[in-house]
Parts: structure tokens; sequence; C-alpha cells
């Protein structure tokens, strides 16, 4: 024990960028520590090759345009489903620290709700990119094992890019909506029943200029697939990448700022 | 020296704290000690920026805790054994509070040993007892080597020897100088290692005084029974 630790005055404030590091390897560890994370990763890889043999094997043709299932138009189908589970793994980053009482001692350990979340973001990133790429290879396995042609696969690399920007920014939305919520159960139910139910109302109800502002709606667009409660009107109504994106990365920014507002308001 | 000065926090209309006034001397053990919903965990939230207090200040050598550059190294805390994951080990769950500390990883290994757990290391929280559980939580509080340990109620859940170990360690700690202020309802317990005493009820402050001006107050009588005199207009149990 040093103890002239109390006695040494902090005329230097701790480095911002030194206390964001510890937090990240933190996260990391807790990340990497506990049965969930491999459970989310597996789904990934299992909803990726699962999709694309059901399309390839059973399903055969697109129902809308009626031509065969390619390769290159499926293997990032499964994409809006791993974002799905995603944004359910971020907000558990958040709200298992709360059920389980962990939160206060990460603060008591490095007293900056913004540091904690600033590297709960990071993680929440690097997990969603880490299911997203996984997802994408079950998707190519999944399509190469159906027998599937391989088709057009010339917009492949940007499609690759633009589903892992979505799948990246997804763990960092469900953060924001754990960080609002801060309870398990309920902040799954409302990802779910949001992404499942509400916007599928909202594209019924609303005109396009306003639904392909929901989170969800630009995630199909940033996919380049449509919901069965998609029309003519709403898929012509679809933002280019860029816009998805910014939809997607608006919707996560002001979540986890609404939530660590409310957070730092809070006590822990 | 930590100060505590005019602490108060309330939640809607109850007070919960009420102008609470302290000092923590280094080399002593002094007990926290009140009835239910006294504000002792309140109290000790408050002075580790869990909580804001609605006035007051709390510092640690000058600083608040906010400000302590390594507050790991300087105040270690125990405030809720159970605040663990239970997928997580004993190991992992050492490891990211070391992390995020910036301490070495080599501390983790000292501190289960220190506590006796090296054996269920690697095995789930969630399997552990409560007086695992409040070793791996004081585990966590050791790791930075601090000057400071803050413990509300340590003592639950542990047995005989539990009990023993932890006397042993508290006292030898502030023997070296650390402070301690533990929070107990192990009177008993608390009488043979305390120096000082911090007593509450109903968010105030009762008595602050070595523990033998408390003793003075009545020979003839245990501690248990002079600090239940002292609460006793202050055991009001009411909900959150």
């Amino acid at each position: 024990m040093n103890t002239t630790t109390l006695l040494r005055p902090p005329s230097s404030p701790s480095p911002i960028g030194r206390d964001l590091r510890a937090a990240i390897r933190s996260e990391w560890i807790k990340l990497g520590s506990i049965r969930a994370t491999p459970i989310f990763v597996g789904l990934s890889i299992a909803i990726g090759v699962a999709m694309s043999l059901i399309l390839g094997a059973i399903v055969k043709t697109d129902p809308y345009d009626h031509l065969p299932f390619t390769i290159g138009n499926t293997f990032l189908v499964s994409s809006w489903l791993t974002t799905l589970f995603a944004v359910v793994a971020g907000t558990l980053l958040f709200t298992s620290e709360v059920q389980h009482g962990t939160l206060a001692s990460a603060l008591t350990s490095r007293p900056s709700k913004p540091i904690i979340i600033g590297a709960k973001v990071c993680i929440a990133a690097v997990l969603g990119f880490v299911m997203g790429t996984l997802g994408i290879v079950g998707g190519l396995s999944g399509g190469l094992a159906s027998g599937m042609a391989t088709g057009d696969m010339s917009g492949a690399g940007s499609g690759v890019g633009w589903a892992l920007v979505l799948t990246t920014l997804a763990p960092v939305l469900g953060l924001g909506v754990g960080l609002i919520v801060r309870h398990s159960a309920a902040a799954v139910t409302s990802v779910l029943v949001w992404a499942l139910a509400v916007e599928n109302l909202v594209r019924g109800m609303a005109p396009a200029s306003v639904s392909r502002l929901l989170p969800f709606t630009a995630a199909n667009g940033l996919l380049g697939t449509r919901s069965a409660a998609d029309t003519p009107e709403t898929l012509a109504a679809v933002f280019s990448s860029v816009g998805n994106a910014a939809v997607i990365g608006c919707w996560a920014v002001a979540a986890v700022a609404i939530g660590t507002a409310l957070l730092i308001r809070q006590d822990s | 020296m930590i100060n505590v000065s005019h602490l108060t926090k309330s939640y809607g209309e109850r007070t919960v704290v009420d102008d609470l006034s302290f000092e923590l001397a280094g080399g002593r053990i002094t007990g926290f000690v009140g009835p239910n919903g006294a504000g002792k965990s309140t109290t000790m939230r408050m002075m580790v920026g869990l909580a804001r207090p609605d006035t007051g200040t709390v510092t640690f050598g000058g600083s608040n805790y906010a400000e302590l550059r390594d507050p790991a190294r300087a105040v270690g805390v125990v405030l809720d054994a159970r605040a663990m994951h239970p997928g997580r080990s004993a190991r992992n769950h050492l490891r990211a509070m070391a992390a995020i500390s910036s301490l070495p990883s080599a501390r983790v290994d000292s501190v289960l040993h220190l506590v006796g757990l090296e054996t269920a290391a690697d095995q789930r929280v969630g399997g552990f007892s409560l007086g695992m559980r409040q070793r791996l939580a004081i585990a966590g509080a050791l790791l930075g080597d601090p000057d400071v340990l803050m413990l509300d109620e340590p003592a639950n859940g542990l047995d005989p020897n539990g009990i023993r170990w932890l006397r042993t360690m508290l006292t030898d700690f502030a023997h070296a100088g650390g402070t301690v202020f533990v929070s107990s309802h192990f009177i008993a317990e608390l009488a043979t290692f305390a120096h000082d005493l911090v007593v509450v009820g109903n968010g105030r402050l009762i008595t602050a005084e070595p523990l033998i001006a408390t003793l003075d107050r009545d020979r003839s009588r245990s501690l248990e029974d002079i600090l239940v005199d002292l609460t006793s207009d202050a055991a009001r149990y009411t909900a959150a």
C-alpha cells in the first residue's frame, strides 16, 4: 500500500485516452467471458447459412420478380436478421450490467460515465462488425452448399461494405436502447416489437417519406432487401446507401446520446 | 484524511441522509452503524460518487472521488457482494476490474490467494456461496492495493473462519496506515477491532467518537445495548 497515494495532488488529470483504453480492455474482457457472446456469434453464422440454404434449396425463386435466387442476390439477406440480433446484443451490453449490479463497480473503478459508455460503444461496434462478417460468411457458405448459381457478384463488394456498416451500427443503437430502458427484458422486447411490428405498421400508414426514416426500414434499404409491407411507393422512396447509413447512424447516435444524458442525471 | 461534510440526500420527499458530517483518520478502523434505513449505504454511495448529494461534499485527501487520479489505487470499495455477473468466472471478474483501473493482471492471482479463492478462480460466480462472493468482492477492493477500504456489511455470509480472517485483514490494514470504513450489524464483532464509531439514525448523525468513548457511556452494558439505545428513536422502517 502506498500511503502517499491520497496525498498526491491530482495536478494533472488522468488522460482521457488512457482511461478510455483501459475501459475498452475491461469491456473486452467482460464480453469475452460470458456464454452469451459465443451464442450471438454462433447465431450470426447459423442464420447466414440457414437463410441461404432455405432460399437456395427450398424457396429457389424470388416471389416478387420470379427470378431464381443466386448467391449474388441472397448472401446478404440474412444480414437483416443479424442486424436484429446485433441490436439485441447491444442492449444487453448495458442492461446486463444494471441487472447484475456490475455497473456500480465499473463506476467506482472509473468514475466517468461518458468513458464507460464510450468504451461500450467501441465494443458494441466491434461485436457488430464480427457478427456481420460471420453472417456474410455464413450466407456465402449456405449459398454454395445449396447449389445456387453464383449470379451477378459485381455489387458484392459495396454490398458487403454497407452490410457491415449496418451490423456495426446496430449494436450501438441497441446500446442506446439499453441505456434508455435499463431493463434487459423490456429493452429486448422493445427492440423486437419495434422492428417486427411498429415499423411495419408505420410503413402501412405513414407516407413513404416518413417511413424511410425508420431504422429497420433504412436497414432494408441498405441491404437492398424488401419486406412484405413494402409497396412500390415505399421502394421508390428509399434513400441511397449513404442516406440509409446516415439514418441508422443518426438513430444510433441519438439513442446513445439520450441514454448517456439520462445515465449522467441518474444515480447509479 | 477523509472528510464528509454536511451531506444531504433526498429521494422525493424522503430525506435519506440529513446534514451528515464526520471525518475518517488514517490508520484507524471506523465502524459505521445504525438501524436499517438509516442512510449508511446511501452515504457510502455518495462518498464514491455513485449517488449525487443534494448538498455537502466528500473529500479524500482534499479531492473528491471523481478527481482521484486512480480511484482503485486510493479507495477499495465493497458495496454489494452480489454485484457480479453469474456467468463470469471469479478470475475474469477480477481481470475486468483490474483492466479498467489499469492495474497489472498479476494482481488478480495475488488477491485471489489473499482471500482464499485461488482454487475457485475459474469457477463461475453463479455457483458461489454468499461467503465466497463476499471474499471475491473484497478481493476486488484489494486489487489496487488501496489506502482506504470502504466496506458495506462485508461480514454478511462469512463463516466464523471468514469473519476472523476479515477482522485480521482489516486490523493489519489499519496497522499499516490504511483507513477502514466498515458498516456492519455485527456489533459484537465490530467491538473487537474498530477504533472509532460513526452512528447514524434517520439519516442524521447521532454520534461520531472513539469506540472507547461509546463504551464509557455505560461500562456495565455491551456495545450492542448502548447502540440500540442510541438509535432506538431512529429505528423506523419504511419502504423506499
